[in-house]
């Protein structure tokens, strides 16, 4: 008797000890998702009408977004920039930084701080430093550079538009990436390296037996963290090509942001979110489950 | 000591008072550094005249942008107690959205008011019959073409009498000098300018002029719609059209500011600011001797007939709730003085709404713009009705289409009526 109202104390005190932290997530992050839920299931609008008085109109946003050839377009873009960006070039080359930044070499503090540096810019900033590099056609500055050497000039956004936009973001998030997995190199223990030296083990086999598996969680953690902000990745996509030429580059971000605030259609932009949502809940808990830790 | 704190403190309370010397501040937004210089005799005009302090808030400068931060802000509660509409075919939507008060009686009682050119006051008048903005300068748009590129290809620079004619014109400006032959802005990058700057032009001269039926629905199944899209087709088929560019963030940047000035690009649609501002005076890439090396046509009609295109030039507009709705309409007034409809004439190139400009020295400065204001009256325009910025968005849309080159007029058409249908609802179309 005495055990559990002690126990009911201990938590009632416990709630009071997480309210302040609680309170923010509430206000901040499960009310506005709530009310885009909400939003989502309304013609609510920035303008017209709707904007004085929203209807409500169940699924039947659901139902467009499904049937809008634009949707589908801006997931499959997100998809390639996801993976091309994230999965593919920032964790390769990050994954190289690091291995390369533990080896002590001369210049690996220089190396390291130009790796990091992209993060440094915001990503507005860095997408119109790229914009001076790529865009112009002939006057851009990459085109002049390649002009210089005698080479035909490349409209590079008009050309290979979401190559270029996988490239810029792999530049900028190489620096993350490779924090991350240094860390997770520090962490595998030196004994284990120095066991499978004396048991013969040549450098292929100590990477692929030894650094990746005790590395997987770091990883998986970073695949988690990368592809969850990846997915959110606007400024530096809107800034550069705004999702253009022709919706080639519009991920999904730029997509729910065209609709609600270019088209003005709140409601339905809301829907997008909420599918944008689901899509990086699925993918969270897909990694996590894979990683078989319990959150 | 205490002296020097009595002084200080008698030093603050003087700088405060005079930081305050108004007991009500007027929020004015503003946007593009030409409208907030040719703004700023009036916003101390205002100041002084109604004894209010004037905030100048500066929005972000590209149309778009500024549009959809004053629309935020309007439908949060919290937007300024005056601004500038930057297209007229928003107008309609944010007098349903609530956003605008009326100010139709106040401009009736304003004497300056008579003044202002017949086409201005009509398009000033919403939907609903009631007034809601200041007309102060016209936007007038004609076909702006190089003149001296035309004259040493051994081109005729005659009015083109039709569509076909207008076509024919930009493939002979083609075959003989390699320049792109014609422009209309078309795709999503340019927003509102896919319609206002382009659609606009040819279908004031199609088979079914207004876009707008008399019970308010849109009629956009017609066949001046397809055949509006099918120029758009025939211009990018034969490659007359530079379609790259408008696929691009600022698409306006190359065709504009880069290509008609080198004479790679031979006739644009364009405003009477393209005189200044494009290419004139205010211009980074300046044309020499612009007003001859550059002329105009009307937009010719699909069978014949010639029309200027007129639209509002960012009308002025106050915002239902501001904080003091008589001292925001008295401000509204001084935006519509001659001397801001001068100005922005002189930094921006749009055309005074008032005819009593013409008698005004400083206005018969503005050579390029002389005969243009006394021809305002000619203009024509297209009738405005809610949710037109559906349409313009509707637009933008079906043309990006047509430029990627995937589909034909009848799908660009197609987009459009979805567009405005899944948005409006059905009943919105005819």
């Amino acid at each position: 008797m005495v055990t559990d109202a002690f126990q009911k104390r201990k938590e009632r005190q416990l709630l009071w000890l997480l309210l302040p932290a609680l309170l923010p997530i509430l206000i901040l992050t499960i009310y506005p998702a709530v009310y885009a839920i909400y939003l989502s299931m309304t013609n609510e609008a920035l303008t017209g009408v709707a904007a004085a008085k929203p209807r409500f109109l169940g699924v039947a946003n659901y139902l467009r977004l499904f049937s809008d050839g634009r949707f589908w377009n801006s997931l499959f873009v997100t998809v390639v920039f996801v993976v091309g960006s994230a999965i593919i070039g920032q964790f390769v080359l990050g994954f190289i930084s690091a291995v390369a930044l533990r080896r002590k070499v001369v210049g690996a503090p220089v190396f390291g701080a130009a790796i990091l540096l992209p993060n440094a810019a915001p990503e507005v900033v860095a997408g119109f430093m790229w914009i001076s590099m790529l865009a112009g056609g002939e006057y851009s500055t990459l085109s002049r550079i390649m002009m210089a050497l005698g080479l035909p000039w490349v409209d590079w956004l008009n050309t290979f538009p979401l190559f270029m936009v996988v490239m810029v973001n792999t530049w900028r998030g190489i620096g993350t990436a490779m924090i991350l997995l240094t860390a997770g190199l520090a962490a595998v223990p030196a004994e284990v390296y120095e066991a499978a030296r004396m048991d013969g083990a040549n450098p292929r086999q100590t990477f692929m037996r030894i650094t990746l598996p005790l590395m997987a969680p770091t990883i998986f953690l970073y695949m988690l963290i990368s592809t969850v902000s990846t997915i959110s990745v606007f400024g530096l996509v809107y800034a550069l090509t705004r999702g253009g030429p022709g919706n080639k580059t519009e991920v999904i971000s730029v997509y729910i942001y065209n609709q609600s605030f270019t088209a003005f259609q709140i409601g339905y932009g809301a829907a997008g979110a909420v599918v944008a949502l689901v899509v990086t809940l699925a993918l969270g808990i897909g990694y996590v489950r894979s990683l078989k830790v319990q959150v | 000591m205490n002296r020097f704190i009595v002084g200080g403190l008698a030093a603050i309370a003087v700088s405060l008072l005079a930081g305050t010397a108004n007991a009500e501040t007027l929020r004015i937004a503003l946007h593009g550094q030409a409208g907030i210089d040719a703004f700023a005799p009036t916003a101390a005009r205002i100041e002084a005249n109604l004894g209010v302090d004037v905030e100048i808030v500066e929005y972000p400068a590209p149309d778009g942008e500024y549009l959809t931060k004053l629309l935020t802000e309007l439908a949060a509660g919290n937007g300024p107690d005056l601004f500038s509409i930057p297209s007229a075919a928003g107008v309609a939507d944010m007098v349903a959205a609530g956003y605008l008060a009326p100010v139709g009686a106040d401009l009736a009682a304003w004497p300056p008011y008579a003044d202002f050119v017949d086409v201005a006051k009509k398009l000033a008048v919403s939907p609903d019959g009631e007034t809601y903005v200041m007309p102060y300068i016209l936007g007038i748009q004609q076909i702006y073409f190089r003149r001296d590129v035309l004259e040493a290809a051994g081109i005729s620079t005659e009015q083109p009498k039709t569509w076909a004619e207008l076509l024919d014109r930009a493939k002979e400006i083609k075959e003989k000098t390699g320049a792109y032959g014609l422009l209309f802005p078309a795709g999503t990058s340019w927003g509102g300018g896919a319609f206002d700057e382009g659609f606009s032009h040819l279908i004031i001269g199609s088979s079914t002029p207004q876009l707008v039926t008399d019970d308010g629905k849109f009629d956009l199944n017609s066949q001046g719609v397809r055949d509006v899209f099918q120029f758009y087709k025939d211009l990018i088929d034969a490659d007359l059209m530079p379609v790259d560019p408008l696929l691009g963030p600022e698409p306006w940047v190359i065709p504009k500011y880069e290509m008609f000035p080198a004479g790679e690009l031979a006739a644009t649609t364009c405003g009477s600011w393209c005189y200044i501002f494009d290419w004139g005076r205010e211009s980074r890439n300046p044309i020499p001797d612009v007003i001859n090396a550059v002329g105009t046509w009307a937009d010719p009609g699909q069978e014949g007939g010639e029309f200027v295109l007129a639209n509002l030039g960012a009308p002025w507009a106050v915002n239902a709730k501001a904080a003091n709705l008589e001292l925001a309409k008295k401000a509204l007034l001084e935006t519509g003085s001659i001397e801001n409809q001068i100005e922005t004439a002189t930094r921006i190139g749009n055309i005074p709404a008032s005819n009593a400009v013409q008698a005004d020295p400083r206005f018969q400065a503005l050579t390029e713009l002389v005969p243009i204001q006394a021809a305002a009256n000619n203009g024509t325009y297209l009738k405005q009705a809610n949710g037109m910025s559906v349409v313009s968005d509707g637009v933008a849309r079906a043309t990006e289409a047509l430029l990627r080159k995937e589909v034909d007029a009848a799908g660009a058409q197609a987009i459009l009526v979805d567009h405005v249908r899944q948005t409006l609802g059905d009943e919105a179309v005819k």
